[in-house]
């Protein structure tokens, strides 16, 4: 850092201490700042109950006729009070694109490379990279959130996920899928406080065709994410947060 | 032939120079490789590190135990006999819970540093902890009692300060068996070091129920940016799930 040196005039001077102490400023450090249009920071949640998805049109998404009797298994298991295929209930993760519908918040950070969302539920992160695509499905471990790879098209963030494990459902109601499941998403912001993610399910072996839905989340001013321990674990000492929701 | 030969007899030596060391200090090498250094500003500590010389018991500057008081020896003693015992005391990783902190920063996985508008953000491979640390501002007024505590940064000068409280008594300090309670109250002295290479965190830890004073611990992380962080799901197939209190390996 230049010192102002004696020779400057009194207001270069002050302009030179004054640019000295912006500098030594306790927030100075290198924050990337994407466009306005592509930034989507802050804390977000989700509009609407996303507990049954239905397809863009309203409709329920066209399963095979394997997916409909394990959908309806799953239906009725839920209603008799004991939804043994779902996940959260033993404090396993929601698994993706679940996680998305989760009635909690979602906190998204920005850099050049990756966009990080952070799921305040379970408090599960996801890496979508922007500077890689996706490997050959046969040749993913498959997991519970997959891998994501993402580029932007003018504002709007388009994502890629695949690699899943078929532990999972795509919402509280049961839709299943399979591990061979591609999820695509497009997520804009529709105005400053309001971003909207169109979600398309690729999966021949659970669904007839592909089918899309849709979600909004509303921005969250000054709140926080909060600590999530699922308490499943925890027999000695049950805290007070839900064992899942969404 | 003779190549395979040669890297086989390598192989050989460093498995069995790493297995006398773990037999010795229970230290695991970090890696050994050394890509280019972070980027040259040195208050840019974003990308993928990963601990180095990573110690079970926690690297203490003092170079022995902490000064315990009388409580704090006793919890360590305990918990030791009961590890000597083959029944060990179970701490929160085992249960799946968050593993608190300095614990979480003392951890053989790698680390995700992501510094934001106003935040910098650990995420942590190990059980997909997340620390939010938040700039330049004081701790709220009231503070729940939680596993990672309530983290406050700032620079100074080119080294991230970090001040962290509020924790509940459920975590421990290391793996062996320093543990803590609600008055814990961490500050870390995170910077870079190695001309990039490496991040130096310097913790000092205070806990007047367990401490009769503040001592320091000192761990430092590879610059590794040929790493992502992959999906660490705990639940999954628990293996070590306490019964009682206790570890029980199966």
């Amino acid at each position: 850092m230049m010192c102002p040196s004696a020779t400057q005039k009194p207001a270069a001077r002050l302009t030179a201490l004054v640019l000295a102490i912006a500098a030594t400023a306790t927030s100075a450090q290198p924050i990337y700042h994407p466009p306005p249009g592509q930034n989507f920071e802050g804390v977000w949640l989700i509009q609407g109950d996303h507990s049954a998805i239905r397809t863009s049109k309203g409709k329920l998404p066209p399963m095979n006729r394997a997916a409909a009797a394990a959908y309806a298994a799953h239906v009725k298991a839920r209603k008799a009070g004991k939804p043994d295929f779902d996940t959260i209930q033993t404090c396993k993760p929601h698994g993706f694109p679940r996680i998305l519908f989760a009635a909690y918040p979602i906190e998204v950070l920005q850099e050049p490379k990756q966009v990080t969302f952070i799921h305040e539920v379970h408090h599960m992160p996801r890496m979508v990279y922007l500077d890689r695509t996706l490997p050959q499905l046969e040749d993913m471990d498959p997991n519970w959130m997959g891998l994501s790879a993402g580029h932007w098209e003018d504002d709007t963030l388009v994502v890629e996920t695949q690699g899943f494990n078929d532990l999972t459902t795509l919402d509280t109601a049961g839709l299943p899928h399979s591990s061979e499941m591609r999820v695509s998403e497009r997520i804009r912001k529709l105005d400053a406080d309001t971003l909207e993610d169109l979600i398309t399910i690729d999966d021949s072996k659970t669904y007839t065709q592909t089918w899309s839905t849709r979600v909004t989340y509303r921005r969250q001013p000054g709140r926080r994410l909060k600590e999530y321990v699922c308490t499943f674990t925890n027999p000695e000492a049950h805290s007070s947060e839900p064992a899942g929701g969404g | 032939m003779r190549f395979l030969l040669h890297v086989g007899l390598v192989g050989l030596g460093v498995l069995a120079a790493a297995s006398t060391a773990r037999a010795q200090s229970d230290v695991v090498e970090g890696p050994l490789i050394r890509p280019a250094a972070s980027s040259s500003d040195p208050r840019d500590l974003s990308g993928v590190w990963f601990i180095r010389l990573y110690n079970r018991q926690i690297n203490s500057t003092l170079g022995r135990l902490p000064p315990f008081t009388e409580h704090g020896k006793a919890e360590w003693d305990k918990r030791v006999k009961a590890e000597k015992d083959g029944s060990p005391i179970a701490d929160a990783s085992a249960y799946c819970w968050p593993h608190g902190v300095p614990r979480v920063m003392n951890s053989p996985y790698p680390i995700q540093i992501i510094q934001t508008d106003g935040e910098t953000t650990i995420v942590h491979e190990v059980a997909h902890n997340i620390r939010h640390i938040y700039m330049d501002q004081p701790h709220p007024q009231t503070i729940t009692p939680t596993f990672l505590g309530d983290s406050v940064g700032q620079w100074e000068g080119d080294t991230l300060v970090i001040d962290t409280l509020g924790f509940n008594d459920r975590t421990w300090i290391d793996e062996v068996g320093v543990i803590h309670g609600k008055q814990l109250h961490v500050i870390e002295h995170i910077r870079k070091i190695e001309d990039g290479h490496a991040l130096e965190n310097i913790i000092r830890i205070e806990d007047p129920e367990f401490f009769k004073q503040p001592w320091y611990a000192r761990i430092t992380y590879a610059w590794r940016p040929d790493l992502r962080l992959t999906e660490y799901v705990c639940e999954e197939n628990n293996r070590n799930m306490p019964v009682n209190g206790h570890t029980v390996a199966q």
